[in-house]
């Protein structure tokens, strides 16, 4: 699954992106366009725009640049106070494009939206694809802090064996769903080039930099709704439109009403998630057993010691316990008492030489392996070491069979 | 009485509740007829989630939430006066709102009251039947002796099998590497914060629409539910022929409630809280964990199903459930409602009550669970008191056989019965089996001195039909 997403994807991705959009080129060249809607509606498209287009720029160049420069992007976040103001910027520049996104598909959304109108199904996928990643972007900013330094040592050299035609996700294949998901969508979005307006990137008028401006004057105010001029010269009665100001105010307030009252809840509810999202990290530790001299040879005896993070409060739960057999005099093996199938604590029959699970009957052979039952992986190995002539086993976590 | 009643009228000319609450109590509804007692599931329902919310406020002010001390905690409620009454009531409680609110699933399903214009009010109560499922799981963890904590556990290895975020999912249920000391806080504030409080919004929200679209009438056949007319023509009917809902039709519902109240309170009275077990300490590995009798169909239909499939069913067992419940209102929102001309209705029911029934009743013999706890055989079943019988009746019982295979009564049943192996089975037959191993059952390769086969056969083949006299409390020894 990961070496699908991880290395066949990026060059599917890549692939198609480059093909089509030569073929878009050559075949549709005047669809190399951003289909702009300004003239349909122009008001939200500002924020909207400005803010997104500023932002996503600076954030793609502060992935970019590490990218191509890693060295240099180390030396520059070597220092603890640049490195946090530089992800402060980044995570600002980040809701900044929240922001603009938001704005953009909030454009789109009304039903008697000028915009709506010209939106495609493609135009939807590429937003609610840009708007997950700037999201997830987000995300990872804040729950999984200091992303400018590990980027270095995870992404940068995924991204550079796959230049290197030469594949290797094992640097990222260990991260969290949350980064896993904004590296696959990153690839989304490359994927979308050819098939959505954002082929525009590719047709940036930077002579606008250069070339004289120009003075828009709009002959009649863009804010105002357009006059039912019909009702005036038929005898069709038309109900009075409510004034055009008043109306804006009511929807403008309406609108800033959500706005605050979605930010004051995110205020208090990322936080109360991401507590609870940040239980879960403990560290791994050694924990002697006892003397090594104490275990006999071709015996697997219980073994129990202290959890990595014992809380005060946690009493017996602050043990774990494990299988501890002797090979030979300096091999040991652990294993975990879970049974694979559904984790439930597995007995050794000294008599039978198996272990066997009371729960449905799983049997396993002294060397872990399944003998019979349900259990679809044999039990689960914990690191063991024997230091200065004591056993010591690696805390590790309890062990969840996935697929 | 007469201040009583002043003291009223001044209470209600400030409030206006006579005025705003009392044509809701009073609103007409269908008369239901001979079905009427069938609409006493819901109320009932939630009478017993008001017990479950005052004897749950009552328990949690002696509660320790923390995974050390809630076993001892428990202990003390269960041996302070009343206590134990209150932890039976709960428990019975929870018990009573499982199978109330299945009932009234089942009726709303079975009348189709979850067509037009009731989609909603069924969309609400599936959740509140997912909430009520979530509330059993996490209750029973909460009593933390051994089978709440194997409980937390075997849920974080489900939670496990869900593709991608599976591994991420059972930690954080753990909320952290193992089950420890932030554990239990979190399926306590899952218990009695986020579950309740998402309970209340959805009830109040599933009241708020019973009101609102009124109760279903009984359905007839031959009288489907058309979108453009119902409404209309529910509010001729209200017109013709309804009842106030006060007190003409609700009464049953108190009648049935109170004795559903009766009855838990009796249940706990006579019966008391499920014991606790041995204190949650992960290093005690004789534990055989079993969930409370709610669950016991599904953990005998996840040890039942071939192997190859548990993965597909852990997860999307669940999701095509909820899957169900979700899409019966939407695609089945209008035409026929009675049962009569919805025979796969019943049919879809019949089958459920079967599943559960059936794996519940294997459930509780659980045949696929290996006696650990079975004793060597006495001589009298084994017929000899020395030599390669004996021996060989030795060997069954050290290498596990009689874990798994009974003789004459004694042992487990996940195998085949052996008391007639003699009868059936050549020495060679037994030989390539023990050897060979099968799907359920080791391969003893290797396993075994070429004396202590020679004896092991020995014994088997000494096993035919005729009985020796059966120990007494035999069957009770073997199926606790």
């Amino acid at each position: 699954m990961q070496t699908f997403f991880f290395i066949a994807f990026p060059y599917i991705a890549l692939i198609l992106a480059v093909g089509v959009g030569l073929y878009r080129y050559f075949s549709h060249r005047f669809t190399y366009s951003s289909v702009s809607s300004q003239l349909l509606e122009n008001r939200h498209l500002f924020w909207g725009s400005v803010s997104w287009h500023y932002g996503i720029t600076l954030i793609l160049l502060a992935h970019v640049l590490p990218w191509l420069f890693p060295r240099a992007a180390a030396a520059l976040l070597g220092d603890p106070t640049r490195l946090l103001v530089l992800e402060l910027t980044g995570l600002a520049l980040g809701f900044y494009c929240v922001f603009g996104i938001a704005v953009l598909i909030a454009r789109r959304l009304p039903n008697d939206s000028r915009a709506r109108a010209v939106t495609s199904p493609m135009d939807w996928i590429l937003l609610l694809v840009l708007a997950f990643q700037v999201l997830s972007g987000v995300g990872i900013a804040l729950f999984e802090r200091w992303g400018s330094v590990w980027y270095l040592s995870t992404a940068v050299p995924w991204l550079w064996s796959l230049v290197r035609l030469n594949p290797d996700a094992s640097t990222v294949t260990g991260l969290p769903v949350l980064i896993q998901s904004h590296l696959i969508s990153g690839f989304v979005v490359i994927l979308l080039f050819p098939f959505t307006r954002l082929v525009h990137v590719f047709a940036i008028p930077i002579e606008y930099l250069w070339r004289p401006y120009q003075v828009v004057v709009w002959n009649r105010n863009p804010r105002l709704p357009e006059a039912p001029t019909l009702a005036k010269d038929t005898t069709v009665s038309v109900p009075a439109p409510p004034e055009p100001t008043d109306l804006d105010r009511r929807r403008l307030l309406a609108k800033l009403g959500i706005f605050v009252g979605s930010v004051s809840a995110a205020i208090v509810g990322i936080p109360s998630i991401a507590f609870l999202l940040g239980l879960r990290k403990a560290p791994e530790v050694w924990r002697s057993l006892g003397a090594a001299g104490s275990f006999q040879i071709g015996q697997t005896v219980e073994v129990s010691f202290l959890d990595s993070s014992p809380l005060p409060w946690s009493g017996v739960t602050a043990k774990t316990a494990a299988w501890l057999r002797r090979e030979s005099p300096e091999q040991f093996i652990a294993f975990a008492i879970n049974c694979t199938h559904l984790g439930c604590p597995v007995r050794w029959l000294p008599n039978a030489d198996l272990f066997m699970c009371p729960c449905h009957g799983g049997v396993f052979y002294k060397d872990g392996a399944v003998a019979s039952g349900p259990p679809p992986k044999p039990l689960v190995t914990y690191p063991v070491r024997v230091r200065d002539g004591m056993v010591e086993i690696l805390t590790s976590p309890l062990p969840i069979t996935s697929i | 009485m007469r201040i009583l009643k002043q003291i009223w009228r001044w209470f209600d000319d400030l409030t206006g509740f006579s005025q705003s609450l009392g044509p809701i109590m009073s609103h007409p509804v269908p008369q239901a007829r001979r079905t009427r007692w069938f609409y006493v599931f819901g109320s009932a329902t939630l009478i017993a989630f008001l017990v479950q919310v005052v004897t749950g406020i009552a328990l949690s002010s002696a509660y320790v939430t923390g995974s050390g001390q809630a076993y001892d905690s428990l202990q003390f409620i269960t041996s302070a006066p009343i206590g134990r009454i209150i932890r039976g009531i709960h428990y019975f409680g929870a018990s009573a709102m499982i199978i109330l609110i299945g009932l009234h699933t089942i009726r709303v399903y079975l009348m189709g009251a979850y067509k037009y214009p009731r989609q909603m009010n069924w969309l609400t109560g599936a959740g509140l039947l997912l909430f009520t499922l979530l509330m059993a799981f996490t209750g029973q963890l909460l009593r933390w002796d051994q089978m709440g904590f194997w409980t937390a556990v075997v849920a974080a290895e489900q939670a496990g099998r869900a593709p991608l975020i599976g591994n991420w999912l059972g930690h954080f249920l753990l909320a952290g590497n193992t089950v420890g000391g932030a554990t239990l806080s979190r399926f306590f504030a899952a218990h009695v914060f986020f579950l309740p409080a998402l309970m209340f919004l959805f009830i109040a929200v599933h009241l708020y629409l019973v009101i609102f679209n009124g109760i279903s009438e009984p359905p007839k056949a031959g009288r489907p539910v058309d979108p453009r007319t119902y409404r209309r023509w529910y509010h001729s009917l209200l017109e013709r022929e309804g009842i106030p809902f006060w007190p003409q039709a609700a009464w049953r519902d108190v009648f049935f409630g109170a004795i559903v109240v009766l009855a838990i309170f009796v249940l706990a009275l006579v019966v008391g809280p499920p014991e606790l077990g041995k204190p949650p300490d992960p290093t005690i590995i004789s534990a055989s964990p079993r969930p409370d009798w709610y669950f016991m169909w599904y953990f005998a239909l996840l040890s039942l199903i071939p192997k190859w499939s548990e993965r597909w069913v852990i997860i999307l067992g669940p999701l095509v459930f909820g899957l169900f419940l979700i899409l019966v209102p939407l695609l089945g929102g209008r035409g026929e409602r009675s049962p009569l001309r919805r025979p796969w209705s019943i049919l879809i029911i019949g089958f459920v009550i079967f599943v559960i029934a059936h794996y519940w009743l294997v459930g509780i013999r659980a045949p696929w669970s290996p006696r650990l706890e079975a004793a060597a055989l006495p001589a009298s079943v084994v017929g000899v008191d020395s030599g390669p019988i004996a021996d060989g009746a030795r060997v069954f019982f050290d290498k596990g056989c009689e874990y798994c295979h009974t003789v004459s009564g004694y042992g487990g049943i996940r195998g085949p019965d052996l008391s007639d192996a003699g009868d059936r089975m050549s020495t060679a037959q037994m030989a390539t089996r023990i050897f060979s191993g099968a799907e359920n059952m080791p391969s003893y390769r290797g396993n075994l001195k070429p004396e202590e086969l020679a004896s092991l056969l020995a014994f088997l083949a000494s096993r035919h039909r005729v009985q020796l006299p059966k120990p007494p409390a035999l069957q009770g020894l073997v199926r606790q």
